[in-house]
């Protein structure tokens, strides 16, 4: 119904509208737009139905026109969730896609919506009043570094790059096969295949120190839909269960959980999977007693926040003698 | 009578009437409804919500001149169309283009509602944001000027605030609220995952919009009331470019790279032990000594 509440209006406009055109614009297929135009909105109109009361569907030779439809001659409006929904998007797309060099160019169609979004938002006509009340960055990787990684996609090229891994503590260097660029939890990653890993893996970009592209051409290239996971756990991941306490619910969003729960305590039953034993001691640690460990399973070492806790300590007693 | 006829009839009804109409006169005007009393009454609440979920804006208010008093709708027309919005084509489709972009959790854009405009092709790359209802509401009190009211804490503090909503930024993964403190008449950054309860509506915004707070480039440690301290945080070599990526600083708050001494500016304890506990055996905090023996503490508790 939604459709058709576009399509009225908007043939209307047009003071008439080829059924083809209709079909690609709004995504309706041909033969169920026909069916809807004449075996529903034909009858459609008001109390008593009489024929002066009813919509006038006309089609000849593939075209639309459509009379008599007072009440459906305007569009349905956005509500206030589509409007907040469409400016996120288009602001998250600025973030991404717009250097700040350059602004008329690419920006201008989308700048252009965006204001007049945000006028229809505010109910104003002043064009100054709001599309600049949502911000989005997607992520603090360098501009130049995704653009370098979303070529050798395109391009299906390798790349060298440097590489600080959180979970093993230092930087390494690697041949990756760019596949997928994306942006979750607010940081940007890169998807596909690694050399040194003989598998697919997930990069975070602002983690890479340096890139060179390799000229070579990739030979990985995987078939059917991708997940874009921000995390690719490997084939020995444990699965690590945790309880929080109620304050610590953002933790099920801003990490890449497999499922998150509330008990009857109120107490946050996070699962993630971990590959690397460092990367959950930082979560402990930084969480503190307010996060207790439910399970681990296989094993990552004998009371990992424990076990991290006195690693640390040691650095601290060790200054102070 | 299939459904989809119905509703429309309904629509155009409820667009149609110049007074409220009732559930009895719909009924009989529209066409399309079981007879039986109580069928009848489940079909009209759930056409009613159908039409609701689609943005509708039905309104339920009166009908005048009834006693005892009696529910009527009817659907206002400039609220159906609410401001206009004209797109040119490139517009529409840059709207298209950044809503294919962008992945936020559940819902519609709503852009169905003006059709397509050209061919659309699967972008390059993809971006996640999540998106709660809470962020309509701030997001449309930020546009109309209101004030809203809200809880904001956690668990062990929590505290009034009211705050005319200036600008909905996500940055680091988190939503931020920046607007004007009514209290404290000033600007102030709030995290939406730490607003609680229910936002209200308090009344017209009068402070004039004047941000100068960017969250992206804000450090949590120094969201905060009252004077900072400065820190001082001892960090191994090779971790220094990753502590760089993290805070997005140039060098001023290196005292010497060699030395791999850090400076910060510290509001909130709590932010800034998370940030420093990311290094782990990495990187010390030297002083002043109540901080050194916060994160001492805080270590020996997990032991």
């Amino acid at each position: 119904m939604s459709r058709l509440l576009g399509v009225i209006p908007w043939v209307i406009s047009q003071k008439g509208a080829a059924l083809a055109d209709i079909s690609k614009r709004f995504d309706y297929p041909e033969n169920q737009l026909v069916e809807d135009l004449t075996g529903v909105v034909f009858f459609v109109g008001v109390d008593p139905f009489t024929p002066d009361q009813l919509i006038e569907v006309d089609i000849a030779d593939g075209e639309v026109m459509i009379t008599n439809a007072d009440w459906f001659s305007k569009p349905l409006r956005l509500t206030p969730n589509e409007g907040a929904r469409l400016l996120t998007a288009g602001h998250s797309f600025l973030d991404t896609h717009i250097s700040n060099s350059d602004s008329e160019g690419e920006a201008g169609p989308l700048l252009r919506a965006l204001t007049k979004l945000g006028m229809a938002l505010a109910n104003s006509k002043d064009a100054d009043a709001s599309h600049d009340v949502v911000e989005v960055r997607l992520g603090s990787a360098s501009k130049d570094m995704l653009s370098i990684l979303k070529q050798a996609q395109a391009q299906r090229e390798k790349v060298e790059i440097s590489y600080y891994s959180i979970g093993r503590d230092k930087l390494t260097k690697r041949i990756i096969e760019p596949q997928a660029v994306f942006s979750d939890f607010g940081a940007w990653y890169v998807q596909g295949w690694c050399e040194k890993a003989v598998a697919e893996r997930t990069f975070r970009v602002d983690r890479i120190q340096s890139i060179m592209s390799t000229g070579e051409a990739q030979q990985n290239w995987p078939q059917g839909p991708r997940d874009m996971a921000a995390f690719t756990p490997s084939e020995t991941a444990s699965k690590v269960v945790l309880s929080l306490e109620p304050h610590l619910s953002w933790v099920g969003s801003h990490y890449p959980t497999t499922s998150t729960k509330t008990d009857d305590e109120g107490r946050i039953i996070v699962s993630f999977l971990v590959s690397e034993v460092r990367w959950l001691e930082r979560l402990l640690l930084r969480l503190g007693k307010a996060a207790q460990i439910v399970s681990i399973d296989p094993p990552l070492g004998p009371n990992v926040a424990s076990t991290a806790a006195k690693r640390v300590l040691k650095r601290y007693q060790g200054a102070s003698q | 009578m299939e459904k989809l006829e119905r509703l429309l009839n309904l629509t155009a009804a409820l667009l149609n009437t110049e007074r409220p109409l009732s559930a009895e006169q719909l009924k009989r005007g529209v066409g399309g409804y079981p007879k039986a009393k109580a069928s009848f009454r489940r079909t009209f609440e759930r056409d009613k919500s159908d039409l609701r979920k689609m943005g509708i804006p039905l309104r339920t208010m009166p009908v005048p001149g009834v006693d005892p008093p009696v529910d009527g709708y009817r659907i206002f027309r400039s609220e159906y169309t609410g401001a206009e919005i004209q797109l040119a084509p490139d517009e529409l489709a840059a709207l298209h283009l950044a809503a294919n972009f962008v992945r936020l959790n559940q819902g519609e854009a709503g852009l169905h509602k003006f059709g397509k405009a050209g061919e659309e092709f699967e972008p390059a790359s993809v971006g996640k944001v999540p998106f709660d209802e809470r962020l309509t509401t701030l997001i449309s009190a930020a546009a109309n000027r209101r004030a809203i009211s809200f809880e904001y804490g956690d668990a062990k503090s929590r505290a009034k605030r009211e705050v005319e909503p200036w600008r909905l930024s996500f940055a680091r993964g988190h939503w931020y609220l920046s607007g004007w403190d009514k209290e404290r008449l000033a600007e102030r950054l709030f995290r939406l995952d730490r607003i609680q309860g229910e936002l209200l509506d308090v009344g017209e915004a009068t402070s004039p919009k004047q941000s100068t707070v960017d969250p992206s480039k804000l450090l949590s440690w120094e969201l905060g009331e009252g004077e900072p301290i400065e820190v001082r945080v001892a960090v191994d070599a090779d971790q220094i470019s990753y502590l760089r990526y993290l805070i997005g600083q140039s060098s001023d708050n290196m005292e010497g790279e060699e030395a791999g001494i850090v400076r910060f500016k510290v509001r909130n304890r709590e932010a800034f032990r998370s940030f420093v506990l990311t290094f782990l055996e990495h990187a010390e905090v030297l002083d002043p000594p109540e901080m050194r023996a916060d994160i001492i503490s805080w270590l020996e508790a997990q032991t």
